[in-house]
């Protein structure tokens, strides 16, 4: 089995805070996805430099082989020692997941890590190693297409605790929350989102802990081919049109004319809708066999800045999923991207439509080629392997 | 009776959505549901003007402004 995985995290910072002292580091090595999670003692910078230094550590020597004890002895032997309580202290999580299926637990007093399959919350067993004085939990093991991970600092534990709960959330209602979200989330992001705002809810939007949760989810790979603008020469058309219609693929159109198009080569109707569900975005279509047909440039447009945000991390919370869940064009093209591929392929057409270069009109529509540029490069800063032909 | 609005790109940015609107109300107010069928279109190629509405057929082009003259002329004016 070649193992796919999404992965994404989310933090809050303790209330007050500027900087938080969680730190998570994902990575890609050659036959292998890691994802770490460290949580320096104490807040602020002081914790945020100790979370730093361990995942950081522990991320460049585990890409270069090197082996645990060898990671651990380096940490102790690197970090510096806090003044107030005589120790050089950060917890860690440590996930490597190999293509070949293979994976690779170690933890170190973080929270237990969540490990939801079939959607039942599986145990992980105890295998407890000393190592330089420190207690380390390794487990060995398979995972399945479908199987979801959650590493936690904890302030996930400590959530609500002396406010509204007496002792905090503890770990097995967490899981127990976890294996409810599972069901209901199908990206690694929303996951880790949903977790970390009933956090802050806990915590009544004042943390008064570094909370963080990293999620990582395995997956099928994922294709979505995308068609858009229609080719410069109106004989590539059918070859267009063919390509794009190749392979196992979610299909996207966005665009009128390429719609047209590619109603015509494959001799499907196309059905416009007139739901403006969105003013600013013209409304959906239909062809039979295809995800979804929208119009051109103003939904992309739309598509693409909500992209951003995702992929720069501007206030990635329930409010964006909500925005993300919204049944406009831009929306519905943005959730596919964000949430529902592993594999995108671009197919753009270069003709340049007359009716666009009209200075009378509020909006810049030439600038397809630019739009499909910024699409590439987000959607690779998502991890995400793009591909583009033009025609 | 057939009524076509374009909701491409361009016929958007000039209004279509105003028009279609406009469109739905007079249909309804005079209780001609079934009688004019209302759908929307892709680009038709025909943008360099206003936005393209086709009844039957017959290409027209239209300002969200002018709908109601257009209603009374083309549609009524038509059904008789």
């Amino acid at each position: 089995m070649q193992v796919t995985v999404d992965v994404a995290y989310k933090s809050l910072n303790k209330f007050t805070e500027e900087l938080c002292g969680d730190k998570v580091e994902l990575l890609k090595t050659a036959d292998s996805d890691i994802m770490i999670l460290a949580d320096g003692m104490g807040s602020g910078v002081k914790a945020n430099i100790l979370a730093t230094l361990t995942s950081k550590i522990l991320g460049n020597m585990f890409l270069n082989g090197a082996t645990l004890e060898e990671c651990v002895e380096t940490i102790v032997q690197t970090l510096p020692v806090c003044q107030v309580r005589q120790v050089a202290y950060a917890t860690f999580s440590i996930l490597q997941v190999f293509h070949n299926g293979d994976a690779y637990l170690v933890e170190f007093d973080n929270p237990g890590c969540i490990f939801v399959r079939d959607g039942r919350l599986m145990e992980i067993p105890s295998n407890i190693r000393e190592l330089e004085g420190k207690k380390i939990n390794e487990y060995r093991f398979r995972v399945q297409r479908g199987d979801c991970f959650l590493l936690m600092s904890d302030g996930t534990i400590h959530a609500g605790v002396g406010m509204i709960l007496n002792f905090g959330w503890d770990w097995k209602e967490i899981a127990e929350y976890a294996v409810k979200q599972y069901r209901l989330t199908v990206s690694a992001s929303r996951m880790a989102a949903m977790m970390v705002k009933a956090c802050d809810d806990l915590y009544l939007g004042r943390p008064g802990d570094d909370t963080t949760v990293a999620c990582m989810r395995i997956i099928d790979r994922k294709v979505v081919n995308l068609l858009t603008g229609p080719p410069k020469k109106a004989e590539d058309d059918g070859q267009m049109v063919a390509s794009f219609m190749e392979g196992e693929a979610k299909r996207i159109v966005c665009g009128g004319t390429s719609a047209n198009i590619v109603s015509r080569v494959l001799g499907r109707k196309l059905k416009p809708t007139l739901d403006y569900v969105d003013p600013e975005i013209p409304p959906i279509a239909y062809i039979d066999g295809l995800e979804l047909v929208t119009e051109g440039v103003l939904t992309l447009n739309r598509a693409v800045n909500l992209m951003k945000r995702y992929a720069n991390d501007e206030n990635i919370n329930e409010k964006f999923f909500l925005e993300l869940d919204k049944k406009n064009g831009g929306s519905m093209v943005a959730k596919m991207l964000i949430e529902d591929c592993t594999d995108l392929n671009l197919f753009v057409g270069k003709a340049i439509n007359v009716a666009h270069q009209n200075p009378d009109l509020p909006f810049d529509l030439g600038i397809r080629q630019h739009l499909v540029e910024q699409l590439k490069v987000t959607a690779e800063k998502m991890g995400k392997t793009v591909t583009i032909t033009y025609y | 009776m057939t009524v076509t609005i374009c909701i491409g790109s361009s016929c958007h940015l000039k209004g279509s959505r105003e028009i279609i609107q406009k469109l739905q109300e007079l249909v309804c107010q005079n209780h001609l549901e079934e009688k004019v069928d209302l759908n929307g279109s892709f680009c038709t190629g025909n943008c360099v003007k206003g936005v393209c509405v086709t009844v039957d057929g017959e290409l027209f082009s239209l300002k969200p402004e002018d709908t109601e003259t257009f209603f009374e002329e083309k549609v009524l004016g038509r059904l008789g």
